[in-house]
């Protein structure tokens, strides 16, 4: 049984609020213009969604991850498109890792402007050559004085444009030690309104109200307070951004799944073939019962793994089984989704695959989710290690 | 001054199922939010509030009612009291008016309630007016804004069937607000709704209100429900969709095959 808070209550009422008066009818809308409008956005900052997870007085709500999870949640039934959640996921769990390994400094200047809307915060740790491995990224960072300067680029990044153009920027990992591997990675926030950032952009199957693209880093200076946490030690402190940023994608495909799934059923019960409404068929209702089944145990499993995350910033919970739940509960989230969501095209017929049906954007979107954030082969990798030990883990 | 808000929660859906044995609406698995005629109530207090001045919630429900009241207190309320006690079941309107005048007593100096002008669900209208009946102070219904107070009295606009009348009152007084089309609910932010949690909550039973037991309840209403149930579903209509000068065309070939022209 999930059960929330009374205050987690009241965040799902306002969220669901908004999200269905102001999201759901130009939902479809911000896919054909290829952007969020600004009164939606600034509608987010003023409920207080955008870097949430931010501590009040660096202007976020301070909200644990579960609470951000509800959140995403609502954002997914209203946005068949799910360019918002999208917008808030990143925010909201790259905002945790600022959070949590941010300087003062870093964090007095950024989150008043994200939290407001101003500016975009997101995450760049993609480059052309690879995503899954980290380490095989080839941007690099060096120390100049008090400064760093960092060279590369990264690739198919969420919110180019947003940061771009309005401000702000995205949470990035290079090479400082290279000899160290893994050992000589530091995670950094890099501006892309900085000199020496050169962005492109590329055009994503679906969640098209946010860019995708990636940049140029060509000697790229930045201050030494942009620095998260201890330097060489980013591969460790990047995961901890991933496993939040994969729990709430775990949430966001279920609450997607359930609700093309409602959308199916409504369909199903008032569309009548050969004199009998659609839903009595055996084919369907049976595939119905299944999906609704798995996406359930998806959306329980997402939150299990939401509050992994908060026990073990509350001193109760355990690394290691922090990210074997966080990768179970993204494994199949994306496969789980897409296969209800494409039944339930199925279902609508003609309708189900014209642009004007809200399921073909939300299949779109929700068919990233199996890549974004770390794939599900990488998913399968962390649950074995953590089953049969780092000796047997089959990428060493 | 001191506001006093009654607010009721009310299921978001009219689609309502009926137990036919105990003629109640059954609640289970029905979402509920606060009667949108109330959050405009508590918005106009907060229009007029200043400095100093206080606003309590009161509701009469059951523990789920408590969600209703946080949210009061995320948009602005300062205190919320849930009025909860079995003697309080089965209230009509009537024993639900003297229940929140009951309550509304224990306050000597409060200077305006206000109330929606109706509620989503059952729409009589009538606890407004009772209230003030029962208290013995004037009512001002139909209240689309409150314009101002001053010396101890208050000007508000209010909605007639020809257009608006503008009323002047003495303190204290009951106003039951309608909204204007223009009205646009806020909806709580985050840092509100946290916030809400570190403001008074309490929930007050009988003793509490230290009222008379036999205007409470089923023994205090004067309406004895006889049979509860849910309207005949309506078939659905036919909707043209065509062009206007094609519309035109087949609407009056239907109104005609049916002999309404």
């Amino acid at each position: 049984m999930l059960e929330f808070t009374e205050e987690q209550d009241l965040i799902r009422e306002s969220v669901k609020e908004f999200a269905q008066k102001k999201i759901a009818p130009i939902a479809l809308e911000m896919e054909k213009n290829k952007e969020i409008p600004k009164d939606v956005i600034k509608g987010m900052a003023e409920l207080g969604l955008l870097t949430c997870t931010a501590d009040p007085e660096y202007g976020g709500s301070g909200l644990n991850a579960v609470s951000a999870g509800v959140i995403a949640e609502e954002l997914a039934k209203g946005d068949c498109t799910g360019s918002t959640c999208v917008f808030y996921l990143v925010q909201a769990a790259w905002g945790y890792l600022l959070n949590k390994y941010g300087t003062e400094e870093a964090k007095k200047e950024i989150f008043p402007k994200t939290s407001s809307g101003e500016w975009f915060l997101g995450i760049a740790t993609t480059e052309s050559g690879g995503g899954t491995d980290v380490v095989g990224g080839k941007t690099t960072i060096k120390k100049d004085g008090d400064s760093f300067i960092v060279n590369g680029e990264k690739m198919y990044i969420s919110g180019v444009r947003e940061a771009a153009n309005n401000g702000g920027g995205h949470i990035t990992i290079a090479h400082q030690s290279s000899e160290l591997g893994s050992r000589g990675m530091t995670v950094f926030y890099l501006p892309l309104t900085a000199e020496g950032i050169t962005p492109t952009y590329i055009e994503d199957l679906g969640r098209e109200g946010i860019s995708c693209g990636g940049f140029s880093i060509d000697n790229v200076k930045i201050p030494k307070h942009y620095i998260l946490g201890e330097e060489n030690r980013g591969f460790y402190i990047i995961h901890e951004g991933y496993e939040y940023a994969r729990a709430l994608i775990a949430v966001i495909c279920a609450a997607a799944g359930l609700k093309s799934l409602e959308n199916g059923m409504n369909y199903v019960k008032e569309r009548n073939v050969f004199g009998k409404p659609l839903a009595k068929f055996q084919e369907i209702n049976f595939r119905l019962a299944e999906h609704y089944t798995k996406l359930e145990m998806l959306k329980r499993l997402g939150y299990e793994a939401l509050r992994a995350i908060d026990l073990e910033q509350e001193g109760k919970g355990n690394r290691f089984e922090t990210s074997k739940i966080v990768a179970m509960s993204k494994m199949f989230a994306s496969d789980w989704a897409c296969e209800a969501i494409n039944d339930v095209i199925q279902w609508q017929g003609a309708f189900g695959y014209s642009r004007e049906c809200p399921d073909q954007a939300a299949w779109r979107a929700i068919r990233s989710f199996s890549l974004a954030e770390g794939t599900r082969e990488v998913m399968k990798m962390i649950v074995a290690r953590e089953l049969l030990g780092k000796e047997l883990v089959s990428y060493k | 001054m001191r506001f006093i808000i009654c607010v009721k929660q009310v299921p978001e859906t009219n689609d309502l199922k009926i137990d036919p044995k105990t003629n109640k609406v059954l609640k289970q698995g029905v979402s509920t939010i606060i009667n949108p005629f109330d959050q405009f109530a508590l918005e106009e207090a907060i229009k007029i509030r200043k400095e100093g001045d206080e606003i309590i919630v009161i509701s009469m429900g059951d523990t789920e009612t408590k969600s209703t009241l946080m949210r009061c207190l995320a948009l602005g309320a300062d205190r919320a009291i849930l009025l909860n006690d079995d003697c309080f079941k089965d209230s009509d309107t009537f024993g639900t008016s003297n229940i929140l005048a009951a309550a509304i007593r224990k306050f000597d100096d409060y200077s305006i309630i206000f109330c929606g002008n109706s509620s989503f669900d059952t729409g009589s209208s009538q606890v407004g007016p009772e209230l003030a009946a029962i208290l013995g102070i004037p009512q001002v219904t139909y209240a689309e804004s409150t314009e101002k107070v001053e010396n101890g009295k208050i000007r508000i606009k209010a909605q007639t069937d020809e257009g608006y009348r503008i009323v002047e009152s003495t303190l204290p007084l009951v106003i039951a607000g309608i909204p204007p089309s223009s009205f646009q609910p806020r909806i709580p932010p985050l840092p509100k709704i946290l916030a809400a949690q570190k403001k008074p909550y309490e929930v007050w039973n009988v003793e509490d209100i230290e009222g008379d037991k036999a205007k409470f309840g089923s023994t205090g209403s004067l309406i004895k429900v006889k049979k509860l149930y849910e309207p005949p579903k309506r078939e659905q209509g036919i909707l043209i969709t065509e062009e206007p000068n094609i519309a035109v065309g087949k609407l009056i070939e239907l109104l005609s095959k049916d002999k309404v022209i």
